[in-house]
């Protein structure tokens, strides 16, 4: 089979474009199962799953779409080059993304889109990330002594480069999660607003405590058998801790926020830790899925990317998606009741739970979303009930791959509508709507 | 330098910085010894330079320092540097009554009437008003006006304090009121400033004041440690604040504790915006010692 199971003559109106299946590796902590793997390698494990699960080797795929955040300038074509390292046809086009935490999710919604014109068949989607094998960059005074190395042409030039080498300039620089235009880490940031909105540590830990119930019974019950390809002697998510309790999570110690006024509550318990991994999904058309014999999860309906101004303080940095969302359930007329799952990624507990709160609102949801009341609440029981990121960890590319998958299987079995809202640094936000197929 | 009308001296280029520093150690020793003497009102000298032009080199090193994008128009805090040895030119003069070096740099005062292109030519002209006593000392306002093909474009005032120095004993002083507790505001920005930031500001900026350098240069001085350049402070303050100004800039900064170095600065960015324009407060702390560094405002139109 090749990507052209839909009519020679491609639709120009928008048709459907359906999540047919995901495939990831199982999360490790940082420095631990995968200390050692590169972003190249972890995203061919989870393409090799996927291509070994629906029988696509050979295949020429529409295109694959992936990216990682922490990417070395040496992977510019890191999703060909994986695509070339896995048993798909070469002749199958890819290229990278980068959307910070949201990358996964965006390479979902593009490709979606790409299917619904009718420029592709079929698509595969997502993202990989390493904290453990990050890029780490000679420092700034000797990659420039280096380039004026390399322009030089004469011996007196290449010595007056090198004479401006400093001892220290041999230092290097890994990469931080500081905010380049503030400073401030992306948990300083949550800490700002989980005090703004008056969060308070239980309610964190209590959120974290539901992550890792869930992400447990999930396992437990076999949710994952179709959905992940054990990895390096993984078979679960390193991160998960099925015995934590909140007595448990009460006892650790607040990271951030320690220098505010108000109370620190974020601790490593209620924030994600740094992690390793890869998560795909495979979209194709519905003619694509029923011509190659391939199960249709859910529908991708619609989705929507917002931005908030953090640097003024006007907005707390991983609020896009409380911004995102309601621009979106209006050009669909939906509501919150028209929802059965919600994805809210938990990049900390706070983030989620601030999102809430912002939602419940009327001041807010007037004054700051422009809506007429507050947006509305969630019910905790639709919210991430096969565990979100605080129990299974977050690859950063990786986690919208691992949502939309998730969230696809979740409404194959129990039907229904989903939202996802994933935050990302640089104060963005991508949410997206995905539909049962009955 | 030639004699011009209304007491202003035409210099024939930019002065040399590091060449106005060794005049002003000279000074210092020649008072010492008690050989020059010191004048007890400021000269009316306004000191002017035509034609200046922009290297991009420099340019370019002065925005990534600053970690602004490297535009082809000038950051506002650009072409104080620019002016900068003009100004201390005229602060340098035997005939100034305050001694340069030491001297406290207060606050900052620009008014910009557009942007303006790197490619512009500039003329830049300096002067000092207004000495005045002030309970720790003298101060005084240094008077930076840039103009472009004979329209002002950019004017800036300075005001220092000669801490100590007392001109007219009997002088009215202003007081200092008595400072309500500085209470924290939530931060929207932490600034982390290595022990080599006042060598690096100095290599772009030219101003290669000892207390910027290295502890015992500082120490030479009378500082405990090497202190931020209140300018770097400043123009990190107006790029954060306004990313892309297209018209108008006018900010302002006071100056509190100076920033010891090595130190990590909390800053706290409140935007307003009106009808055309929109006006940033600014307050910059000690993350460790709760003491307020600078306040400030930026108001783009």
């Amino acid at each position: 089979m090749a990507d052209q199971a839909g009519s020679q003559n491609a639709a120009r109106t928008p048709r459907t474009a359906v999540v047919i299946g995901g495939n990831r590796i199982p999360f490790a902590r940082s420095g631990g199962a995968y200390a050692y793997s590169s972003n190249k390698d972890m995203l061919i494990a989870a393409l090799d799953g996927l291509v070994a699960r629906f029988g696509l080797q050979g295949e020429r795929i529409g295109e694959v779409a992936a990216g990682a955040v922490l990417k070395h300038s040496r992977d510019f074509n890191l999703t060909r080059e994986a695509v070339l390292g896995s048993a798909l046809s070469p002749e199958t086009p890819a290229y990278d993304l980068q959307q910070a935490c949201a990358t996964g999710l965006e390479t979902v919604v593009g490709l979606s889109n790409k299917i619904r014109l009718g420029q592709i068949e079929s698509g595969i989607a997502g993202g990989v990330d390493s904290a453990s094998d990050a890029p780490i960059v000679v420092s700034e005074g000797l990659r420039r002594v280096l380039l004026d190395l390399s322009r030089a042409r004469t011996p007196q030039q290449k010595i007056k480069a090198l004479g401006r080498l400093r001892p220290k300039d041999l230092s290097p620089n890994a990469p931080t999660t500081g905010e380049p235009r503030t400073g401030l880490s992306m948990g300083e940031h949550q800490a700002l607003t989980t005090a703004a909105w008056n969060i308070s540590r239980e309610a964190q830990d209590e959120l974290a405590y539901r992550s890792h119930q869930n992400l447990a019974a999930a396992y437990e019950r076999g949710f994952f058998a179709d959905l992940m390809t054990p990895y390096r002697g993984l078979t679960r998510d390193a991160n998960l801790r099925a015995d934590t309790s909140p007595e448990k999570l009460a006892t650790l110690k607040p990271v951030f926020g320690t220098s505010l006024d108000t109370p620190a509550t974020m601790t490593a318990g209620n924030s994600t830790p740094l992690t390793d991994g890869a998560a795909l999904v495979l979209l194709g058309s519905e003619e694509y899925a029923t011509a190659n014999n391939l199960p249709m999860l859910a529908t991708i309906v619609d989705a929507e990317a917002a931005a908030v101004d953090f640097v003024h303080g006007d907005e707390g940095l991983l609020m896009g998606g409380v911004h995102a969302v309601p621009r979106l359930l209006q050009r669909n007329g939906l509501t919150f009741d028209d929802f059965d799952f919600f994805e809210i990624h938990e990049a900390f507990a706070g983030t989620v739970l601030s999102a809430l709160a912002a939602w419940e609102d009327e001041d807010y949801c007037k004054r700051v979303l422009g809506l007429d009341g507050a947006l509305g609440s969630i019910d905790p029981s639709k919210l991430n009930v096969n565990g979100s990121s605080l129990a299974a960890g977050h690859p950063f590319a990786a986690t919208g791959g691992r949502i939309v998958a998730t969230l696809a299987k979740t409404l194959s079995e129990k039907g229904g509508r989903g939202l996802i809202s994933i935050c990302a640094a640089g104060g963005q936000g991508v949410v997206a709507i995905l539909e049962a197929r009955n | 330098m030639n004699g011009a009308p209304s007491g202003e001296t035409v210099l024939a280029g930019l002065p040399s910085l590091p060449g106005l520093y060794r005049q002003a150690v000279a000074l210092v020793v020649r008072r010492t010894i008690g050989r020059a003497p010191v004048a007890s009102a400021l000269p009316s000298a306004r000191h002017r330079v035509h034609g200046v032009r922009i290297d991009l080199a420099e340019l370019t090193r002065f925005e990534q320092e600053l970690g602004s994008a490297a535009r082809d128009k000038l950051p506002s805090a650009y072409l104080h540097t620019v002016a900068f040895p003009v100004a201390m030119s005229v602060l340098a003069r035997p005939d100034f009554p305050l001694p340069l070096l030491g001297m406290v740099h207060l606050s900052n005062e620009v008014h910009q009437d557009r942007q303006v292109a790197a490619s512009e030519v500039l003329d830049i002209v300096a002067y000092s008003e207004d000495l005045r006593p002030h309970a720790a000392g003298t101060q005084v306002d240094v008077v930076t006006e840039v103009d472009v093909a004979g329209r002002r474009v950019w004017t800036g005032r300075s005001v220092y304090l000669a801490r100590g120095v007392r001109l007219d004993a009997s002088g009215p002083r202003t007081s200092d009121a008595e400072r309500p507790p500085f209470t924290a505001p939530r931060p929207t920005a932490l600034w982390t400033l290595d022990a080599g930031t006042g060598r690096r500001y100095a290599a772009v900026s030219g101003d290669w004041n000892p207390i910027h350098l290295s502890g015992p240069t500082a120490r030479v001085l009378g500082m405990r440690t090497a202190i931020a350049h209140g300018m770097y402070l400043a123009a990190r303050m107006v790029d954060q604040a306004v990313a892309a100004p297209t018209g108008a800039l006018d900010w302002r900064i006071d100056f509190a504790a100076p920033v010891p170095l090595p130190a990590v600065v909390a800053a706290s960015f409140t935007r307003t915006r009106y009808d055309g324009g929109e006006r940033v407060d600014v307050v910059g702390w000690s993350a460790e010692r709760r003491k307020p560094h600078f306040t400030g405002w930026v108001r783009a139109e």
